[in-house]
């Protein structure tokens, strides 16, 4: 054992050796860098509340969200095997930024602007057996931009999950999630079950984060049905007098998006989707900021309004840019989770997917006009003929 | 509009994904890994066909840069590139099949081979059928 081992660490150098010389540049990570362009839309929704003084005072309510987020790898490491008996672990750490514009729109105030912005560290560690950790910090800001005398606040959104793969078909996850997507500040466990391969049809069920039936059409089309949490706590401007003695106050919102998704893989370089559906649980609530700042780590407590609206339609597209030549992972269920991991769980606490394009749709056949010289120069030599 | 700044390189590289893609389905069913097998194999295969490509492309990039009237020492250059190149193919091609060997046992190692064969057959005869 000790000897093979051996043996096979000086193959290995003089390997590395010689392709060493030659200069060759071979991709350093596996992750491409992932933007994304996102819209989304709520239309506007009467306000039935008629006692309320400030239903009567904002009158409806509708949303228009633009987003925008980064991923990108900053190091990869991997350990060389000599022992081939060993599995191929690797480690993974990413660079994420996010901004998002969240227009709430009443009718009976002006318009306001809430936005979110932050960058944060994502470790991704397969640990080349079952299992893998995603680690994801993402500290952000939000302002309400629409006017400058707002206050801003600093949060911190947060996620701890091991990922098991017991085998392509089956894997399980548990975790924990500091978010606030459900409208406040929570501590939520995170527990999920996925049944059927990543690369074809397959049902995941993560929550709190989402719930969905992907399947793939083809190569470049993949449907889904799914439902998920959408939210999120913003400061809001008091310049409307809203509520007295406080500059700035906490806007929550929170829906469940359950609808269809479609995600057609362009190319290579670029993706897009779109998805409608219904949008239930449409919860708004007002917290002021001095009567729940006894409880800095606690959820917030005291709200001065709170209102969920009937359900109603909503529209969402997205177009996702990917970049950057990356390391083969094909077949390797741990690199595919590992993916999964990092598209699904969207950035910045957002709760939004890119698609998972870097999945490669398992292919059925080979057609001839798959076949041309760039698609098969690898694999046939003139020789070969 | 979108599709305009994505040039016919990145449609190609789509295919290539997917020829690889049926290639190792191919493979994967030849070798009938278990999933022992499976777990520790694929991510040393793939790490020795991105080695063999970046060979091959570098290769292949350095012939097509090189101008037409090579003078006497370009023209060395090119063929130790083509030397080293081909040796670093075979000094690959022993290392990682010591290691697959490790993982999959000797048998299936032929098996691969012969898998690997078939496949590039396969192409072969697509794509004369392609140009009949």
């Amino acid at each position: 054992m000790f000897l093979s081992a051996f043996f096979l660490f000086l193959h290995h150098t003089e390997a590395q050796e010689s392709f060493d010389s030659l200069k060759v540049k071979t991709p350093k990570h596996y992750f491409k860098t992932i933007m994304v362009l996102d819209a989304y839309r709520k239309p506007n929704q009467e306000i039935p509340d008629t006692v309320n003084p400030l239903s009567k005072k904002l009158k409806s309510y509708g949303v228009n969200q633009f987003y925008f987020s980064l991923i990108t790898p900053l190091a990869t490491f991997e350990r060389p095997t000599y022992d081939s008996t060993q599995p191929k672990k690797n480690t993974h750490l990413l660079l994420t930024a996010n901004y998002m514009s969240l227009q709430p729109v009443f009718d009976g105030i002006k318009q306001h602007n809430l936005v979110k912005a932050g960058m944060g560290l994502r470790l991704i560690v397969n640990t080349g057996k079952k299992g893998l950790w995603f680690i994801d910090a993402a500290p952000f800001v939000t302002r309400d931009v629409t006017y400058s005398s707002s206050r801003h606040n600093v949060r911190l959104a947060s996620t701890i999950v091991y990922s098991h793969n017991t085998s392509a078909r089956f894997n399980w996850r548990i975790g924990i999630t500091k978010s606030f997507m459900w409208g406040n500040r929570y501590y939520l466990p995170f527990i999920g079950v996925r049944f059927g391969r990543l690369d074809k049809t397959n049902l995941s069920i993560q929550f709190p984060r989402s719930m969905s039936l992907n399947i793939p059409v083809n190569q470049k089309l993949v449907l889904s049905i799914y439902t998920k949490p959408q939210g999120g706590m913003y400061n809001f401007s008091n310049h409307d007098s809203l509520t007295g003695g406080e500059r700035t106050f906490h806007f929550t919102r929170y829906e469940i998006n359950s609808g269809f998704r479609g995600d057609v893989r362009v190319n290579a370089w670029f993706n897009f989707y779109f998805a409608l559906g219904l949008s239930t649980k449409n919860n708004i609530t007002f917290y002021a900021e001095k009567t729940n700042k006894d409880r800095p780590n606690a959820p917030y407590r005291h709200f001065f309004y709170n209102q969920t609206l009937a359900p109603t339609g909503f529209f969402n597209a997205g177009l996702v840019f990917k970049f950057g030549n990356t390391k083969s992972y094909y077949k390797d269920k741990n690199m595919y989770d590992a993916m999964d991991l990092n598209n699904t769980m969207g950035t910045g606490d957002d709760n939004i997917s890119n698609g998972n394009a870097q999945i490669p749709v398992d292919a059925k056949k080979l057609k001839k006009q798959d076949l041309n010289l760039r698609s098969v120069q690898d694999l046939v030599d003139y020789n070969d003929f | 509009m979108i599709l305009f700044f994505f040039p016919a390189a990145s449609l190609a590289q789509a295919d290539r994904d997917k020829v690889e893609l049926l290639r190792m389905n191919f493979i994967e069913k030849k070798l009938e890994l278990t999933k022992n097998e499976s777990e520790k194999f694929w991510p040393v295969y793939n790490e020795y066909n991105d080695k063999v490509k970046a060979l091959r492309k570098n290769l292949r990039q350095s012939f097509k840069k090189a101008p037409e009237n090579l003078n006497d020492k370009e023209a060395e250059d090119l063929h130790q590139l083509d030397l080293k190149t081909r040796q670093a193919e075979v000094d690959l091609h022993k290392t990682y099949s010591e290691k697959i060997k490790g993982i999959i046992g000797v048998k299936k190692l032929i098996r691969l081979r012969n898998a690997e064969e078939e496949f590039k057959r396969e192409i072969i005869n697509s794509i004369k059928e392609k140009s009949d």
